[in-house]
């Protein structure tokens, strides 16, 4: 896809997504996540997702809105199994599949599911180490101990989360110094040291200024040239503004999923209309 | 909105309630709680006055006391001493080497005979009461045989009353005769009793390992010989019997490594006597000089007593007592000369002691049977090739030696910081150096520490980390309990339990290749230090818990993420993020140990010596002192400054500055580590 939007655009918040972004696409890519009549419970009793059923396509950026409580996080933590360390806490129904391969079928490891599947949270936090050490970490806990290896992995990192320029000179400073965005972007740059091939992202702007939200989005659809990526987040602009694919969910229910640009001008039910135009949430 | 303040009078804000000159409530309660506060502070810095004011006194003293040492010449006899000293040492390796060799010929026999040796001996001490009351049956029955005897052969004079004597004492000796034989059957059921127990073994010489057919006859041989039975047990007497003839062989074929022997511990014959006499000389100096030393004060007093005393004829006496005090200070230049004038003959004794040191050693075997005797004549050799070299300094040092060499500032300093001897109450000379104390101390806070630290921060990790709530609820009082055990309850549990059971560890065959084992001891710096490691758990666990409580639950959140595991995210995650917290207990811990009293007093050995290192980590199961221990056990017997009384003070200081470093350096490396 050949993704023209520029930093500047970003802060005119009123325009529309480009043609090329709003056109359904010509190629239909491949399925990466398929999530098939899932539900999920945190205490075996009450479900908060129901009969979900959502597939998600490479190099795709697929946002998840809804009201506080919808459980569009459940889900995205649901991809990678984060979900496994809430005692109690499981689907009830249903699978997701990644790749093909069901993530919850007794062989699957679930490090090895992590390693592919790759997370950045709301709050950023970077270990207490330095800033060498913070992209390095996933590939050392894979057991690689080659600087060269390392060395190469760590400017790339840092170089795709547009983090290199800033703080080459000091990659043995502590990840804690830096500022927010920067602290978000090294995030960003840990999680695909290890070449993940999902990105979850939940809310990843959401304690950021704007300035550094712009970043981070401008960040987002460069990185989903390499990067299936999904995206939890309240703020409609940025789903128009970032992906392609749009989930709207209420209550624990999928109630409207299409393309960005279909579902923002023309939704086709009444409760996703009365969100975006703001009536509730 | 009725009462509001008329017009023409002005609102007063003034404050009302209580007030006492001039101060409110509010504000007496603050300066109470204030008070409360610099009341802590004030009595710090008494403390701290205190301790300065009684420990620093000491130095000056020390510094005359070894001032003393030197002006008696005390100091330049124990320089010539000094190849006694190192002759000893060579001289008694030799010796343990020949031993060695000799008994092991006889080893088997040896072995068996010090077992029934010990083991009779408990069972005969079990039961000495009754083997006492045993005793003096058997006298009453040979008095009353005789008696009968001498009845019997005395002409009758009164024939009937003759009889009735006889009856009545053959009556007696019948009734002593049985309670005799009772007490022997009981003495004998109750040496069976402790024949049976098990434990019987554990009076039996550590290292000696007796197979079950031994044991088997000591325990025969024990019971033969009950009291009264005068006779060996027949095999033990062939036991005896072979190890004599064995050693008697043994002796003639090591008869020349006696001989050496013998010629070696005669090669100091007339140093030692020649040094005696000297000792003595340098021992009626000090005298001397303690004599005039406490002249003066009593001058003092005599005078103090004249001025008040009651009647002119009492003042009169005091002022006679006090001129008859011999005030006149020592000539020192005169009474070291004849020490000094013996130097040269000092060097005749050495020169010959090292020619015979020289020609005697290497007559030593080369190749001994014995580990134990190799490893000695190893040592033998390297002392006796050292000897020239100690005997060279030690001549050097008497040729440099001067009765007026003034002690610097630092003197005392560096005797008191660096001294390797901690000597009270000699009738030679006091010498307060810490250095044995110090060594003990952090031997034995070093093995707590070793041991206290993982066990801890294991335990910490996993309830922290890993428990389910089940096993939290039950590990974290469980570990902060062990903190209420008082400590010398524990010192208790050291000597009875840890003690024995460490030493019938070490005693086992097959763990002799740890260094240090056999242990010789129960009490030892080993002991001690894993009491102290089990003391200091509860406060490294506690706080090393709460820190890595504190780590924010989304840290390890982002390493799952990352496709961590469990034990990894522990690893490289949480526990870094709390290291700061972590280093704080250690270094807290570390303070409890170094300032724990009871335990290792009760528990360390008190034997004040500087460990011998050359047995390399086997060091810890020697015994030690402490610098908490010997104050605790000296301040109470010293006399109110006293010198002694001083340097247990600087004991004191030493270890008030050690906790002002530890818990200094620990906030500087919090500082460091806060940067990530």
């Amino acid at each position: 896809m050949n993704d023209t939007m520029s930093a500047t655009e970003h802060q005119d918040y009123s325009t529309a997504p480009q043609a090329t972004t709003s056109n359904p696409p010509e190629i239909e890519h491949e399925v990466v996540i398929e999530i098939d009549d899932v539900n999920f419970s945190y205490d075996k009793k009450k479900d908060v997702l129901q009969d979900i059923t959502l597939d998600l396509r490479k190099n795709e950026v697929t946002a998840f809105i809804g009201p506080s409580g919808c459980g569009k996080s459940t889900l995205l933590r649901c991809m990678n199994r984060m979900n496994d360390l809430i005692p109690n806490a499981g689907l009830t129904k249903g699978e997701i599949r990644i790749l093909g391969t069901d993530i919850h079928a007794p062989e699957v490891d679930v490090i090895e599911l992590r390693k592919h599947v790759g997370m950045v949270f709301q709050k950023y936090n970077p270990f207490p180490k330095s800033i060498y050490e913070n992209v390095a970490y996933g590939l050392r806990i894979q057991g690689i101990k080659n600087k060269a290896i390392l060395d190469e992995a760590v400017e790339t990192s840092l170089i795709s989360a547009g983090l290199w320029e800033e703080v080459k000179d000091r990659l043995d400073a502590s990840g804690l110094g830096l500022s927010g965005g920067q602290q978000q972007r090294l995030c960003i740059a840990r999680t695909i040291a290890v070449q993940p091939k999902i990105i979850l992202m939940d809310e990843p702007c959401s304690a950021l200024d704007p300035l550094s939200t712009a970043t981070i989005e401008d960040l987002i659809t460069k990185l989903k040239h390499d990067f299936t990526i999904a995206i939890v987040t309240h703020n409609m602009q940025q789903a128009t503004r970032v992906s392609d694919k749009t989930a709207f969910f209420y209550l624990g229910e999928l109630i409207e999923f299409s393309d960005t640009t279909k579902l923002f001008t023309n939704p086709s039910v009444k409760a996703t209309e009365d969100y975006i135009s703001g009536r509730f949430g | 909105m009725s009462d509001q303040p008329q017009a023409d009078e002005p609102i007063k804000f003034r404050r009302k309630g209580f007030k006492f000159l001039g101060l409110g409530l509010q504000e007496y309660i603050k300066y109470f709680f204030g008070g409360n506060a610099s009341l802590a502070i004030i009595v710090l810095v008494l403390i701290c006055t205190f301790l300065l004011k009684e420990g620093i006194a000491f130095f000056p003293d020390y510094n005359k006391e070894l001032r003393e040492y030197r002006q008696t010449g005390q100091e330049f006899v124990d320089y010539a001493d000094r190849q006694i000293d190192a002759h000893t040492r060579i001289n008694s390796d030799a010796n343990i080497a020949y031993y060695a060799e000799l008994n092991q010929s006889s080893k088997f026999e040896d072995d068996i005979l010090s077992a029934y040796r010990s083991v009779g001996s408990f069972v005969r001490s079990a039961t000495s009461s009754e083997t006492d009351q045993l005793k003096r049956y058997t006298e009453r029955i040979e008095d009353l045989e005789d008696n009968l005897a001498k009845l019997a052969e005395a002409p009758a004079t009164d024939e009937i009353d003759g009889r009735a004597q006889i009856q009545q004492l053959a009556v007696e000796l019948d009734d002593y005769q049985q309670r005799s034989e009772k007490l022997k059957g009981e003495i004998l059921t109750h040496f069976r009793l402790h024949l049976a127990n098990e434990s019987i073994w554990e009076n039996v010489r550590p290292g000696i390992h007796l197979s079950k057919e031994s044991k088997e006859l000591v325990l025969t041989a024990v019971l033969h010989k009950q009291p009264g039975v005068k006779e060996e047990y027949p095999e033990i007497k062939q036991l005896m019997a072979d190890s004599s003839a064995k050693k008697k062989v043994a002796t003639e074929s090591l008869a020349e490594f006696k001989s050496t022997i013998t010629a070696l511990s005669k090669a100091v014959r007339p140093m030692k006597s020649f040094v005696r006499d000297l000792k003595d000389i340098a021992s009626e100096n000090a005298r001397e000089a303690k004599k005039f030393s406490t002249a003066e004060l009593r001058y003092d007093a005599l005078l103090k007593g004249s001025e008040k005393a009651a009647t002119e004829s009492d003042k009169q006496r005091f002022i006679e007592q006090a001129g008859a005090v011999d005030r006149t200070k020592p000539n020192f230049e005169e009474i070291t000369k004849p020490l000094i004038a013996k130097t040269d003959e000092h060097n005749k004794l050495s020169v010959e002691l090292q020619k015979e040191i020289a020609r005697l050693v290497p007559l030593l075997p080369k190749n001994p049977a014995t580990e134990s005797a190799r490893e000695n004549l190893q040592k033998v050799q390297g002392n006796a090739a050292n000897f020239p070299n100690i005997a060279e300094e030690s001549r050097e040092e008497m040729m440099d030696w001067n009765f007026d060499k003034k002690n610097s500032v630092f003197h005392a300093l560096g005797a008191f910081f660096f001294g390797k001897h901690w000597i009270s109450n000699s009738s030679w000379r006091d010498f307060y150096g810490i250095l044995p104390l110090f060594t003990g101390s952090l031997l034995i806070a070093l093995i707590a520490l070793a041991v206290a630290v993982p066990f801890s921060l294991a335990a910490a990790i996993y309830v922290n980390q890993l428990a389910s709530r089940r096993e939290q609820n039950f590990i974290k009082p469980a570990i902060e309990f062990i903190g209420a055990i008082p400590s010398v309850v524990l010192g208790f549990f050291g000597i009875l339990v840890l003690g024995t059971a460490l030493r019938n560890v070490s005693q086992i065959e097959a763990l002799s290749w740890i260094p240090g084992f056999p242990m010789a001891e129960r009490l030892t710096i080993l002991n001690a230090g894993l009491l102290l490691a089990f003391m200091a758990v509860p406060t490294i666990f506690t706080l090393a818990e709460d820190a890595l409580n504190n780590v924010p639950q989304a840290l390890s959140e982002n390493s799952f993420a990352m496709g961590a595991s469990k034990l990894q995210t522990i690893l490289r995650v949480v526990f870094p993020a709390s290291i700061s917290g972590i280093i704080a207990a250690v270094l807290l811990g570390f303070g409890r140990i170094v300032g724990e009293t009871m335990v290792v007093l009760l528990v360390a050995g008190n034997k004040i010596k500087i460990p011998d290192f050359t047995e390399g980590i086997g060091v810890v199961t020697q015994p030690a002192h402490t610098m908490t221990g010997i104050i605790a056990q000296e301040l109470g017997e010293v006399d109110k400054g006293s010198l002694h009384w001083g340097a247990l003070f600087m004991v004191g200081l030493v270890l008030f500055f050690m906790s002002l470093v530890i818990n200094f350096s620990a906030q500087r490396i919090l500082k460091k580590l806060q940067k990530f």
